[in-house]
Formats: structure tokens, C-alpha cells, sequence
């Protein structure tokens, strides 16, 4: 299978879980690329639009709400459109959900799967604020947060449910170029 | 739980603190004992509580048992207690807990559960973008969360209306309060030798 297709098949697993919900922007309206793999979820499950939870452009909340929602069962599945855009989200991401089993000696063990991507430059190159990869400075900043790197469409469906499985919480880094390229 | 039973215990964290057998911050209470009495009467045994690195009244108030948070402020987690039973979090960077209390607070209406999430900020977090965004967002949605804003005047030794050039006004569901704090933002105010 294709890349997009591998997040396509990756997506619907995850929203077959009971305690999954889908966060962000463009989860439940058209607008990125992410949208583009999650609008089957609709149709596979009963009350699948549930699971999609649009909210507003606030990417700082975005992270905390999901903390918040795992600190009590609920695995969310944290969509940033591009990269570049978790920098509006450092504080929730790196000084609380990166530290909260460390700062409450394992008994919050919030698990957030989050998804972003460095913005593609093919056929339409979106500039130096969209298109950046933060991979390397990101991952010298977690200690509990796994990060993943999708570079090939044979890693997706693996990491994915490795994601829901694993304890912690994971991010994973998609590439919008593979989208089409690969 | 009374006012003394409180007093006390700050005192003898105090006096540890003060011998120098805690090995990193605290951030002692004092001069609000019965403005959280009162608050946490209305609170239930199975909300959450969420509140910043000064902490040990809330801690004590829902419940976490005496010893066992002697113990993490000893242990040098003043700044960070934290209980599964009681439910109960706190951090120690200004306005973080917010949108994770939100969060909390979405999953119970998400999973129908009865409890309620109670969050605690300062003056200084109250004035910051962030809690407008939470208190927007939670009243929008309906959401089981309550704000109790506690006014000291200041954020460590920086004095809110000063910095902010006035003080907005409290919306009339959001429980609020003004204290003299009676201990410094951190320490007890006098030369320890560590």
C-alpha cells in the first residue's frame, strides 16, 4: 500500500477502539491534508462523527485538552496540520505532558498519540513557515514522549498501533511530500 | 479539617524546611484558611482538583492524607503534588493546568461521569490569554468545570495590576477571593543554611 493509503488504514484502526477521539483542526471539516485521512471514519463506525473533535486554531489548548482527556482514559489521537505549528504547543507538550510521569512518580501516565507533518514542498512549496522539521531539537526535549519518524509507508500501520498499545504517549512525524510521492 | 489543623501544618513543614531537610522548594500557604474551607465544602470527594505550586491546603482540603503529603514535601515535590485518590494534579508553570483541567473536564462529559473538575489559578493567571481561552471554550461547550481564582495581588513578587495596568473583571461564575499571603512566594522568609 501507499503511503496515504497506510495512514488511511492506520486512522480506521484507530478510531475502532472505544476510547479513541480524533483532535484538531481539518479532523472533521476539509482543509489539510490530514482531513484526507480521516473521512472514512464516518462511515466505518456507528457514530464515527463523534470521534472527529474540530476545535479552533489554539494549538497550546489543543495539547492540554488531550493531556486532560488521557489523564482520565481517553486516548486522543492530537492532529497538527504541519510541524511548524507545534511550536504554539511547547509548554503543554514539553513542560507538562513530556513530565507529568516523572513530576507525579508514574501515576498520571497520559498517553496522546500525536500526528503532525513537515509540510510538503511538492508541487506547491509552502514557504520556510510551513515546511520546517523540527525532528532533531524536539527529540533532545522529550524524555517521555516517543518520536517516530514515518519515512516509509511499510513503518506506518506498526507505529500506529504500537502508539496505542505503548504506555506513554507518541509523536508521529509524517511527511506530506510521501503523501503523493511514495 | 480546621483552620488551626491547617496553620499547623505549614508550621511544621516550616520548621523542616527551616532545619534544612527539604532539599527544594516550597511554597508555603497561609491567609487563606477559611475562604477554602468554604470552597471546598462545595467540592465532591471524587472531583478533580487541579492548582498550582502552592498547594498543600487544596492537597489537604480534598482529602490526600496528612502523612502521605508530608512525605512528597519532604521528598522535595511541594511544587508538584499529586494523588490518583483523591484526583488531584498541580504544576508549577503558570496557566498550564488550564486547558489540561479542560480536557479533564471534556472526557467526563464524554464519558457521562457525574464528577465535576475544579481548577485553581492566581490573579496573574486569571488576567493571562490562556484562561480565557479555557473559560470561553468550557462555558461554550457546557462543560463540568469550575474556576476559583485566588488574589493575592502577586505572581512571585510581581504585582498583577501594576504589570497589567488594572485587573479585569471576575465573570459571576467564577468563584473568587482575595487573601494577604502570610509566607513569602517561596521559603519561609528566613536564612536557611542547606
Amino acid at each position: 500500500m501507499k503511503y496515504k493509503e497506510e495512514l488511511v488504514r492506520s486512522m480506521e484502526a484507530l478510531a475502532r477502539y472505544e476510547n479513541t477521539v480524533f483532535v484538531g483542526q481539518s479532523v472533521k471539516h476539509s482543509g489539510n491534508a490530514i482531513y484526507n485521512t480521516l473521512k472514512t471514519i464516518p462511515d466505518i463506525i456507528p457514530h464515527g462523527e463523534d470521534k472527529l473533535i474540530e476545535v479552533p486554531v489554539f494549538e497550546e489548548m489543543q495539547m492540554g485538552m488531550c493531556t486532560g482527556m488521557a489523564m482520565n482514559g481517553i486516548v486522543p489521537i492530537c492532529c497538527f496540520p504541519r510541524f511548524d505549528f507545534i511550536l504554539r504547543c511547547m509548554d503543554a507538550l514539553v513542560n507538562h505532558l513530556d513530565k507529568m510521569q516523572h513530576m507525579t512518580e508514574g501515576t498520571f501516565k497520559p498517553k496522546v498519540i500525536m500526528r503532525t507533518s513537515i509540510g510538503a514542498k511538492n508541487p506547491l512549496d509552502g514557504g520556510i513557515q510551513h515546511t520546517q522539521d523540527y525532528t532533531d531539537p524536539i527529540m533532545r526535549m522529550l524524555y517521555e514522549v516517543n518520536v517516530v519518524s514515518l519515512n516509509e509507508p511499510e513503518q506506518i500501520f506498526p507505529a500506529y498501533e504500537e502508539a496505542y498499545k505503548t504506555e506513554c504517549s507518541t509523536l508521529l512525524i509524517e511527511w506530506g511530500d510521501y503523501y503523493n510521492e511514495k | 479539617m480546621d483552620k488551626q489543623y491547617l496553620i499547623d501544618f505549614e508550621t511544621e513543614v516550616k520548621e523542616i524546611y527551616e532545619a534544612g531537610d527539604i532539599k527544594a522548594p516550597v511554597h508555603l500557604s497561609g491567609g487563606n484558611e477559611d475562604q477554602l474551607i468554604q470552597i471546598f465544602e462545595k467540592i465532591d470527594k471524587d472531583d478533580w482538583v487541579f492548582c498550582s505550586w502552592r498547594n498543600h491546603y487544596h492537597a489537604l482540603l480534598h482529602g490526600i492524607p496528612r502523612d502521605t503529603l508530608m512525605d512528597m514535601i519532604v521528598r522535595g515535590k511541594s511544587m508538584s503534588v499529586y494523588s490518583d485518590k483523591p484526583k488531584f494534579y498541580s504544576s508549577s508553570i503558570v496557566g498550564g493546568i488550564l486547558p489540561i483541567a479542560l480536557g479533564t473536564a471534556m472526557s467526563i462529559k464524554m464519558k457521562e461521569e457525574k464528577n465535576k473538575v475544579w481548577c485553581f489559578i492566581g490573579d496573574m493567571t486569571f488576567e493571562t490569554g490562556i484562561f480565557y481561552e479555557t473559560y470561553k471554550y468550557s462555558r461554550n461547550f457546557g462543560l463540568p468545570l469550575e474556576f476559583v481564582v485566588e488574589d493575592n495581588g502577586l505572581s512571585t513578587n510581581t504585582p498583577t495590576e501594576e504589570t497589567w495596568g488594572g485587573k479585569q473583571q471576575v465573570p459571576a461564575d467564577v468563584f473568587y477571593y482575595q487573601y494577604e499571603r502570610m509566607y513569602p512566594h517561596h521559603g519561609t522568609g528566613n536564612w536557611v543554611l542547606f
